[in-house]
């Protein structure tokens, strides 16, 4: 019993881990943009095939295709904002939602032109290839490199949206953009960094999570980005704090739901989520926040 | 707002002017779609194919394009059929049944097929099915395992218009209890996809195992919904509860996944039996290569190595060359479906659809796969699938089948009238 | 003058629609059916969308309430299609009263996030209850029964007379829809889109209207369903997927949203311009993309806001 409670517990965290480095790009700009950027599955789908290609067929150390895809991720990111997503911000908030789909649709099929439409089994990272035994059962290394890396990219985000110039910047334009323009900060070109950066955290995950699925398909990133607005919306829309808990939380309870009640797995996640935007819709952690 | 009294007036004019062109339209009707029956065959051989072009599983569609555009190079190379030429032209099904249902459509009424071939998931057969019946056109399905397809469809409500040269689900789930009875194994668990083919496959797999082996025990079940990427947490439940076996028929992408993740947690080390019904899929065995543990029991719908004949030797080394992959089970299927429509409009000397039935049912066909028959009352197609043991080979950059062993497509799949535990395997003769 | 015009088209459509219905092929007469369908589920959501403002991601759920209702109507009680409709639009409308009573106490990305979770419940329940549902398999083969008026009896077997089943329930949606929109209820909608405040000061329970304009729209989404069913004989739990409730979305944004064609084009353009490019390209989607791109960049507004407003500054130009 000891040893299954343990690994529910680390599945649960490991999972979680994953779904915040997702999560946390995608409520960093509805926080700012106040876009529900549907894209953002397509952020971590490049980036897992980009990094999986630097890889494969350039050769190159997985440590620096984690470093180089999410970055060819973040040119991607730039041009849809400039040229795509700035051109619908005065429009209503549908338009938007509409314009990312429509990029999903793009991505996807690019990515199956370019790559194959065959799934791809991702090679192994030397170094963290192997497991651990925790009490008396196996438990991979790459998963405990995902739960050390989550903490500390919270840690990163909060260190420079608390502590640098630039994150005050970017609170105050989160809260009152007409405030911050009054001020003299270049909202627009903010708001292509902030996107950029956005698009860089999901691009990452996708990168790190190509030895964790273990696989690389077409219409990767829609299975996850649902997961990612769950813990977005249960966090608290745009509260990067919340969506951190919140990841750990749905992980958590996917792994346990999945344990001892399985009947319910996605019935569960979504009355969860009805119930925190109806009880608090300011996010579930919202207390924490400040 | 000028005048909303005339505004209201008129729109409820013309609504009551459509009313009534409708209740005449619908007493009036001519009749569509009749046409008198040629006695020769005409023009060039229309064969309407879809399969799932795009999302996760698109892999899966363009290795049914390989096989079927391959029988149609070579069969259109040899003369055609019946003096015709072939044609054929391939959709996206999405793995959704409204595409499928307008796919279908598309084929007969706008583009005028005159066969129908493809469709991948369960819920896609099911629903073409009655359609295809409606439009007649036969209907030829190389991928979708439903035995509601054959036992309820075909032979049940007579929609004689289907039928289907893969293996359907009493591959994975009979068979794979034949081989489970051999094994030492005396409890078995499944973590199996939490859809209709997961819950059909691990229902046949106990019912049968329970029969020819009664005192095995199931002693856990985990339901993984589509698209899972995180099979931890059935892995979990698996491990818990200890058995000797494991039975899964997760497919394709996510059969990869779970493997590695179930290696990283060591499940294999402490699970010793592992049967894998759709294990034996060029893509799951290609996609994890050396990972892939050896001595894992898998089977498919078709596994390149066999028959060991060299009909099958030479096709394989025909595929290689044209599209320098290994075939998939899907581009068997798709490939003989070509040659079965070649096989039955020379046979009957029509391309019409009752002539066409009548020739296909009871019809021999040699196939890379072996001699297939398609089964008169079910409209299913008879053939031995083997069931093998990974192995390493150092000719293959990937685990192939080492150890076979064939159960007889005439002992597991479920026989007519389907009903009652006289129509399921164990048989008597 | 401008009034008289929309009647010319309307009535010309119409004229159009049931030309069609007697003199096209079986595959026109398919697609034009489910044009028509899709415009009931996009006119009627365009009723929440448009006009209240209302961003629903739950809509799907009752299309697929709508479907099975006929479904297990059908199969379990009568096949009588009208009936079959009635008890479609009953349970959708019902099913909507329920989840829009909680949903419609936000606005906004609230509202489209909460819309979106009981939407995702409606589809797993679907998916779960295998025994009623049919599981993912969903429900297939539903035959379509004679409609039987007491004194007549029509046969709507084949896709030529269901055809004109589609026809009339289309024309009615449309009838109704523009009475809506002329009410005092359409108007009060119309208020909440653009200051609800001053709609609430005004002594109007902003929230009630809200309710009754998402179980107005949940009834029409449950008629298309019904009509769905019909002509697929066929329906799975993907009906309720998030992802179906998209379509009305994307259709009345590429239309045009505060407009009462716009939902109309766009679902002529939605399902035509997917039929006309797989014609061309195994890559559909990604043209479909490109093209949708181009819609929201190049026709702000939708197809029928930017054409109207063309025409406008070119007469006004002569």
């Amino acid at each position: 019993m000891m040893e299954s409670l343990v690994h529910v517990c680390l599945a649960g965290i490991s999972a979680g881990m994953f779904i915040w480095l997702v999560a946390s790009g995608l409520t960093l700009i509805f926080g700012v943009l106040r876009v529900l950027n549907f894209a953002h599955g397509s952020f971590y789908m490049l980036g897992a095939y980009l990094c999986y290609t630097c890889l494969k067929f350039l050769g190159i150390d997985f440590w620096l295709g984690v470093i180089v895809g999410p970055l060819a991720v973040c040119v991607v990111g730039y041009v849809m904002e400039r040229y795509l997503l700035r051109q619908v911000y005065d429009l209503e908030l549908p338009y938007q939602l509409l314009l990312t789909f429509a990029v999903v649709l793009i991505a996807d099929e690019l990515v199956k032109i370019i790559w194959g439409a065959g799934s791809i089994g991702s090679p192994t990272v030397p170094g963290l290839a192997g497991s651990v035994q925790i009490v008396g059962r196996n438990f991979p290394v790459y998963n405990i490199f995902i739960m050390v890396i989550g903490p500390l990219v919270a840690l990163a985000l909060w260190a420079l949206l608390e502590k640098s110039w630039w994150g005050r910047i970017i609170r105050a334009a989160a809260s009152d953009r007409e405030m911050a323009a009054a001020i003299g900060v270049r909202v627009p070109s903010l708001y292509t960094g902030v996107f950029v950066f956005g698009a860089w955290l999901s691009a990452l995950g996708g990168a790190l999570a190509v030895p964790y699925v273990g696989l690389l398909t077409t219409g990767m990133g829609e299975a996850v980005i649902i997961n990612a607005f769950v813990v977005v919306v249960i966090g608290g829309l745009g509260s990067l704090k919340g969506a951190f808990l919140g990841a750990l939380f749905i992980g958590l309870l996917n792994s346990f739901g999945t344990r001892f009640i399985p009947a319910l797995d996605m019935f569960l996640t979504f009355i969860l989520m009805g119930v925190v935007l109806l009880w608090r819709p300011q996010g579930f952690f919202a207390g924490v926040d400040r | 707002m000028d005048k909303p009294g005339i505004k209201r007036r008129d729109f409820v004019k013309m609504g009551l002017l459509t009313a009534a062109a409708s209740a005449l339209g619908t007493g009036v009707m001519k009749p569509v779609g009749l046409w008198a029956a040629t006695p020769k065959i005409k023009g060039p051989i229309k064969v309407g194919y879809q399969a799932v072009l795009s999302g996760t599983l698109a892999g899966y569609g363009e290795f049914h394009k390989m096989g079927a555009l391959m029988a149609l190079e070579e069969i259109n190379a040899a003369g055609g059929i019946a003096g015709n030429k072939l044609e054929m032209e391939v959709r996206d099904s999405t793995l959704a049944a409204p595409a499928a249902l307008q796919n279908v459509r598309y084929f007969v009424d706008s583009w005028e097929a005159d066969l129908l071939a493809g469709v991948d998931s369960s819920g896609q057969a099911l629903a073409v099915a009655p359609v295809v019946g409606q439009l007649d056109r036969i209907l030829m399905v190389t991928h979708a395992a439903t035995e509601k397809l054959t036992e309820d469809e075909v032979f049940k409500k007579g929609i004689k218009q289907v039928f289907r040269i893969c293996t359907p689900t009493y591959q994975d789930g009979n068979a794979a209890a034949f081989v489970a009875k051999d094994l030492p194994a005396t409890t078995w668990a499944t973590i199996n996809p939490k859809y209709e083919y997961g819950f059909t496959t691990w229902n046949m797999f106990q019912d049968t195992l329970g029969k020819l082996k009664p005192g095995v025990k199931f002693v856990a079940d985990s339901w993984a919904p589509f698209g899972t990427t995180d099979f931890r947490p059935h892995i979990n439940t698996i491990m818990d509860a200890k058995p000797e076996g494991l039975y899964s028929v997760v497919w394709a992408g996510e059969l990869i996944t779970m493997m590695k993740q179930a290696q990283q947690a060591g499940m294999f080390d402490k699970i010793k039996y592992v049967l894998l019904p759709v294990g034996a899929a060029m893509d799951v065995l290609e996609g994890l290569g050396p990972e892939m543990p050896d001595n894992i029991w898998i089977s498919g719908r078709y596994f390149f190595l066999y028959p060991d004949s060299p009909q099958n030797k030479e096709w394989v080394a025909n595929f290689r060359k044209r599209w320098n992959h290994y075939p998939a089970y899907v581009s068997e299927t798709a490939y003989s479906t070509m040659f079965a429509f070649k096989k039955a409009i020379e046979a009957c000397g029509s391309k019409e659809t009752a002539q066409l039935i009548t020739a296909l049912e009871g019809m021999e066909l040699d196939s890379p796969a072996g001699k297939r028959v398609f089964r008169k009352e079910d409209h299913q197609a008879m053939y031995d699938v083997p069931w093998g043991l990974t192995a390493t080979d150092p000719k293959y950059p990937f685990k192939i089948m080492g150890k076979q062993v064939v159960i007889p497509a005439k002992e597991c799949f479920n026989r007519p009238p389907f009903e009652g535990d006289a129509s399921k395997p164990p048989f008597k003769s | 003058m401008k009034s008289n015009w929309k009647y010319i088209i309307v009535a010309l459509m119409l004229l159009v629609l049931i030309g069609i219905g007697y003199f096209s092929s079986r595959f026109v007469l398919y697609l034009a059916m489910k044009i028509m369908i899709l415009s009931i589920f996009a006119m009627g959501y365009n009723i929440l969308f448009g006009r209240t403002g209302l961003l629903s991601f739950g809509h799907a759920a009752f299309y697929a309430t709508g479907a099975y209702g006929v479904a297990l109507c059908s199969m379990h009680v009568h096949t009588h299609p009208l009936v079959g409709i009635m008890v479609g639009i009953a349970a959708a409308a019902f099913l909507a009263l329920i989840i829009g009573f909680f949903c419609v106490r936000h606005t906004e990305i609230y509202f489209a996030m909460l819309t979106l979770a009981f939407g995702m419940m409606v589809f797993s329940l679907m998916w779960n209850l295998r025994d009623i549902t049919g599981g993912d398999d969903g429900l297939s083969g539903i035959m379509r029964g004679s409609v039987s008026l007491g004194f007549l009896k029509i046969s709507i077997t084949k896709d030529s007379q269901f055809y004109f089943l589609v026809l009339f329930f289309f024309a009615l949606s449309m009838l109704l829809v523009h009475r809506i929109y002329q009410s005092p209820f359409g108007l009060v909608l119309a208020g909440i889109r653009e200051n609800h405040v001053r709609t609430e000061f005004a002594g109007l329970g902003v929230k009630r209207y809200r309710l009754a304009a998402f179980v107005v729209s949940g009834a029409f989404a449950g008629l298309a369903g019904a009509l769905g069913l019909l002509l697929e004989s066929n329906v799975t739990p993907f009906a309720a997927h998030w992802s179906h409730s998209a379509n009305p979305v994307l259709v009345s944004l590429m239309g045009g949203l505060q407009t009462f064609s716009g939902p109309i084009v766009g679902s002529i353009v939605f399902v035509l311009l997917r039929e006309f490019i797989e014609r061309f390209t195994h890559n559909w989607m990604l043209w479909f993309g490109v093209i949708l791109l181009a819609i929201i960049l190049g026709f702000r507004g939708g197809i029928v806001g930017s054409t109207t407003q063309l025409v406008k500054r070119l007469s006004k130009v002569s």
